[in-house]
């Protein structure tokens, strides 16, 4: 009896050490890896940061998006209800919605970075995280170049420089390839469709608006409002040449058109009549690789002239 | 109706504040990480006992910083909401009387998006210049509610629901012209959320000015109880009803302005949860405001934990669930009133 208590005991000694051990060993770890660097992200933020990174959350369809092309998806620890793209996004651990996600879920999955976005995200959420010592490293581009900068300067951040220039790069002699081809096509006016009812537009100091120049497009709408709401009256004097609807498939697109081809207002504009509409992929609205891909896609829909010559490397890559 | 003693007010008191410790329990086991009972006993042992350091570190950021923390401001919010209604309720003489009622919310939706438009980079500003135009918009409206040097209920009421869509049309106009700024946080904002965590200081602030405020009107429960079966007898009876009315309404405008410049605009709490406990407790103010106040913490914090865990891991606005629930109970009340 006394010999089976004495036994118990020194089986709690013996466990008790081993606690210890192993805590301190985890202890050392910790300490060995507690390098950390101080960044600047897009939004002029000082923000300091673990390195290496090696759990990743990501707050917006655009930066999970950008992380899986930059082939970091296995440090991608959560991502939001929304990041549908690229499909295996679906599967990772969600935190709630980009404009309302939940603290205590992020906090649960420890991440060593949370990457936001300025155009998605609420300051709000930064700043509860920031307070609770969780390093947010913000995203933004205003610009077709600042989306390509933005990733590459991500890449270097989550370590990933290597993927992140040479896709930039890619990217880039792309869109050299398309402004090639549309150097003496006229640009066209158009109208690019965010929101049908009320009708939203974006203002010229959006990635959008630079994405539409990219593909031989100009907005009509000249605003400083970045989501301004346009009067359908401005519309029918502006009198845009084609009008522009993103969608996730063509037929959902023709459907948008369907439903305003009728509709007073709509029916006055001539690009209505005479059905000069383009149907870009959703892609259009990320500031993330495929928005090259959107944009080949719009300037073959508005300028097919400029690419009847099938020498064109890029025809395969646009869908 | 029992009559009102000293004893009975501390049984209720100490009943519902079991029902509110019972719920605040329940609302810090449940969400992303779901916590044992017996977890949490252990581990508030550790902090009440200085060992904090000892907790896992993202439960204790969990469970410390971000669920105690934001029940602790549903509480205090719950709690001013629901005094000031009550003593709107009494002072109008009008039971569908609400804090949101007199223009309180806009006026600090004003000040909260000037603060977002003059000091992007203050985020301390913005509950300070709410509760600067909240409480501009209080006097303002108390002007307007004059007549003949008298605070007049229909004026009065008159004169909030104006100001409130003055103040709302402002507002608008701002959003719709100003470029470039952070406005998409606002609208989560006027419905009413806890999400965002509270500084430390923030929250002393509040529930001292709780305390001072409902305190406040505390002390004028029996002249409410004259004053809530008319006005004219009371001065017969010898109340100050000037005084009372005064007191009573600053120290209402006060809770509101605080409640709403921390959290936005949590609708239905101030009106409804004064009605319950007056069903359940009968209408004496004495007991009538500390219930309300126990009452409204309990409701808040209910309504805030089904707002964080019922699609989770999205949350809702507060103030969204506090509406969903609140309009039929509502609507229920004043049948039963009109019957």
């Amino acid at each position: 009896m006394r010999r089976r208590s004495a036994l118990r005991l020194l089986h709690c000694i013996a466990l008790a050490f081993l606690a210890v051990a192993t805590s301190l060993i985890f202890a050392g770890a910790a300490r060995g890896q507690t390098s950390s660097i101080t960044v600047t992200d897009d939004v002029g933020r000082e923000v300091r940061m673990v390195q290496p990174v090696k759990r990743i959350v990501s707050l917006a369809p655009s930066v999970t998006e950008t992380i899986f092309a930059l082939g970091a998806q296995d440090r991608l620890v959560g991502d939001t209800d929304f990041c549908d793209y690229p499909p295996e996004a679906r599967q990772k651990p969600h935190v709630g919605s980009v404009m309302a996600p939940n603290l205590e879920e992020i906090v649960a999955l420890k991440p060593d970075v949370v990457i936001a976005s300025k155009a998605g995200n609420r300051i709000e959420t930064v700043r509860a995280l920031e307070s609770l010592h969780i390093a947010v490293y913000g995203t933004y581009a205003r610009s077709v170049a600042d989306v390509l900068q933005s990733m590459q300067k991500l890449a270097r951040v989550i370590g990933a420089e290597e993927q992140g220039d040479k896709i930039a790069a890619a990217l880039q002699a792309r869109l050299d390839a398309l402004h090639q081809q549309l150097q003496n096509v006229p640009r066209v006016r158009v109208l690019f469709v965010v929101w049908r009812d009320p009708l939203i537009s974006m203002g010229q100091q959006t990635f959008l608006a630079d994405a539409m120049r990219a593909a031989g497009a100009e907005s009509v709408i000249t605003s400083e409002q970045d989501w301004p709401h346009v009067s359908m009256e401005e519309m029918v004097k502006l009198q845009p040449d084609y009008l522009v609807f993103s969608a996730d498939d063509r037929a959902r697109g023709q459907q948008e058109f369907a439903a305003i081809v009728d509709t007073p207002g709509w029916r006055d504009l001539r690009a209505v009549r005479e059905k000069r509409v383009a149907i870009v992929p959703d892609a259009i609205s990320y500031p993330a690789p495929r928005l090259i891909d959107a944009i080949e896609v719009l300037a073959r829909q508005l300028h097919p002239e400029a690419f009847s010559s099938p020498s064109t490397p890029q025809r395969e890559i646009a869908r | 109706m029992k009559p009102v003693t000293l004893e009975r007010v501390a049984w209720i008191c100490i009943i519902m504040l079991a029902v509110l410790f019972g719920v605040v329990v329940l609302s810090l086991k449940v969400g992303a990480v779901p916590i044992s009972v017996a977890d949490l006993a252990v581990n508030l042992g550790r902090v009440l006992i200085g060992r904090s350091a000892q907790l896992p570190s993202e439960y204790s950021l969990i469970v410390f910083d971000l669920r105690l923390p934001r029940i602790v401001l549903g509480i205090l919010v719950g709690a001013a909401l629901s005094v000031s209604g009550a003593g709107f309720q009494a002072l109008l003489r009008n039971p569908l009387a609400d804090p949101y009622v007199l223009g309180v919310s806009s006026g600090a939706a004003l000040g909260a998006i000037i603060a977002v438009i003059a000091l992007p980079q203050l985020p301390l500003m913005s509950p300070a210049a709410a509760f600067i135009t909240a409480t501009a918009t209080i006097t303002l409206v108390y002007f307007l509610g004059r007549r003949e040097g008298q605070l007049d209920s229909t004026t009065l009421l008159l004169g909030g629901i104006i100001a409130a869509s003055f103040l709302s049309a402002v507002i608008v106009f701002l959003m719709s012209t100003l470029p470039g700024h952070e406005f998409r946080g606002m609208s989560f904002w006027l419905m009413g959320d806890l999400s965002t965590p509270l500084a430390a200081s923030l929250r002393w602030i509040l529930g001292v000015g709780l305390l001072i405020g409902a305190g406040a009107i505390y002390t004028t429960a029996g002249d409410l109880n004259i004053i809530t079966t008319g006005e004219r007898e009371a001065i017969h009876l010898g109340v100050e009803v000037t005084r009372v009315k005064l007191v009573v309404y600053i120290s209402a405008s006060l809770l509101t302005a605080l409640a709403v410049s921390v959290s936005g605009a949590i609708g239905y709490v101030g009106l409804l949860v004064p009605h319950v406990m007056r069903l359940l407790f009968g209408s004496d103010y004495r007991v009538l405001i500390p219930a309300s106040a126990i009452g409204g913490a309990i409701v808040v914090v209910v309504a805030d934990t089904l707002a964080r865990t019922v699609v989770a891991p999205t949350e809702l606005p507060v103030g969204a669930m506090t509406a969903i629930a609140g309009a039929p109970v509502f609507l229920y009340l004043l049948r039963r009133r009109m019957a």
